[in-house]
């Protein structure tokens, strides 16, 4: 089981937390082995391998710049997504009905709200089975404790203020490296 | 063991087919809102095969060096793949999605087993008395007797077992 991202929108849509187990190599590494092997299938020829490698380098720096905004990108995204999927899931499942996850050949979206309109949402690999216990769980022992208990947080979490505590992020980073 | 309900959507996220096979398991819900639903769906599906975690790095690093190759033959892209399970605590949806754009909505109940293949037998029917009914216009409702008909007693057959 391999956890890819979480993340927290507030009742008012907004993203108060992010976080992603993917390693921050991820882009450059894959940009800089498929440049050269691309190269020696088509041309071989050592100047150009070398200027592959450079155009590689190139947009790995240039991705790793772009790789803040097309989070929040993202977090629009999923937002989207499983805003338009609860409204469609309770038009037909009825009130009560709750939407838990969707599965793609690539991914699985786990997808958790509260009776306040917290929604949590977790990315991970297509063979998890159903994670709406360990996001229950997250809210119970992490966001309660650590976020709602915390004297010092805001009511509102505008821009993430108040959720990236110390022991918020140490806990769940703990947590899920535990399911892995 | 219940399938409640099949939706067809074309292409271009037109509602062509919707029927329902079992009182009770979902909301009723009018022509309108199935339409407007068809609709939604196309365009969710289609931001759930961009939102692949792993492959977002890769994708814009293949951009970039198959423009540095220009002589040489592009890789070709692995297909992409949108949502093909959703599950909610009273109901499972399962998209099939030809390679010509079609989406085969099926609606069961979640502990229903086996859906892949029943999928595949709607996929075939379809095939069979849509796709070979001469008088059948590409990318319109689906209104074929046959279809309907073949298809209500093999559904109904899975419901009663």
């Amino acid at each position: 089981m391999v956890v890819y991202s979480f993340y927290i929108f507030d009742r008012h849509t907004e993203c108060i937390y992010s976080k992603s187990w993917l390693p921050p190599s991820h882009a450059s590494s894959s940009s800089s082995s498929s440049g050269p092997t691309n190269v020696t299938t088509t041309t071989g020829t050592g100047t150009a391998t070398a200027a592959a490698a450079a155009a590689g380098a190139a947009a790995g720096q240039t991705a790793s710049g772009a790789r803040k905004k097309s989070a929040a990108d993202d977090a629009k995204l999923i937002f989207g997504t499983v805003f338009s999927l609860r409204n469609m899931v309770r038009k037909l499942g009825g009130d009560d009905d709750a939407f838990v996850a969707y599965r793609t050949a690539h991914y699985k979206l786990h997808y958790y709200e509260t009776a306040s309109n917290l929604r949590m949402v977790m990315l991970t690999d297509p063979a998890t089975l159903s994670m709406r216990n360990v996001l229950h769980q997250i809210y119970i022992n992490l966001w309660v404790e650590y976020v709602v208990k915390n004297p010092l947080s805001p009511v509102e979490h505008k821009g993430g203020a108040g959720v990236r505590n110390e022991l918020f992020e140490l806990g769940l980073d703990q947590f899920v490296r535990g399911l892995m | 063991m219940t399938v409640f309900a099949l939706i067809i959507i074309n292409k271009a996220g037109g509602l062509i087919y919707n029927r329902t096979f079992h009182e009770g398991g979902l909301n009723k819900i009018s022509t309108n809102d199935y339409l407007v639903l068809a609709g939604t769906f196309h365009g969710v599906h289609a931001i759930t095969a961009r939102l692949n975690p792993l492959k977002s790095a890769a994708a814009a690093a293949k951009r970039t060096s198959t423009t540095s190759t220009a002589g040489g033959m592009p890789a070709r892209p692995e297909p992409p793949s949108g949502l093909e399970v959703l599950e909610s605590e009273n109901f499972r949806m399962q998209c099939f999605t030809t390679l010509t754009g079609v989406k085969f909505l099926l609606f069961t109940d979640p502990t229903q087993a086996n859906v892949d293949a029943t999928m595949r037998r709607v996929y075939d029917m379809y095939t069979d008395y849509v796709m070979k009914n001469p008088f059948y216009q590409l990318e319109m409702p689906v209104r074929c007797d046959m279809f309907d008909r073949k298809l209500g007693s093999y559904i109904r057959e899975i419901n009663n077992r």
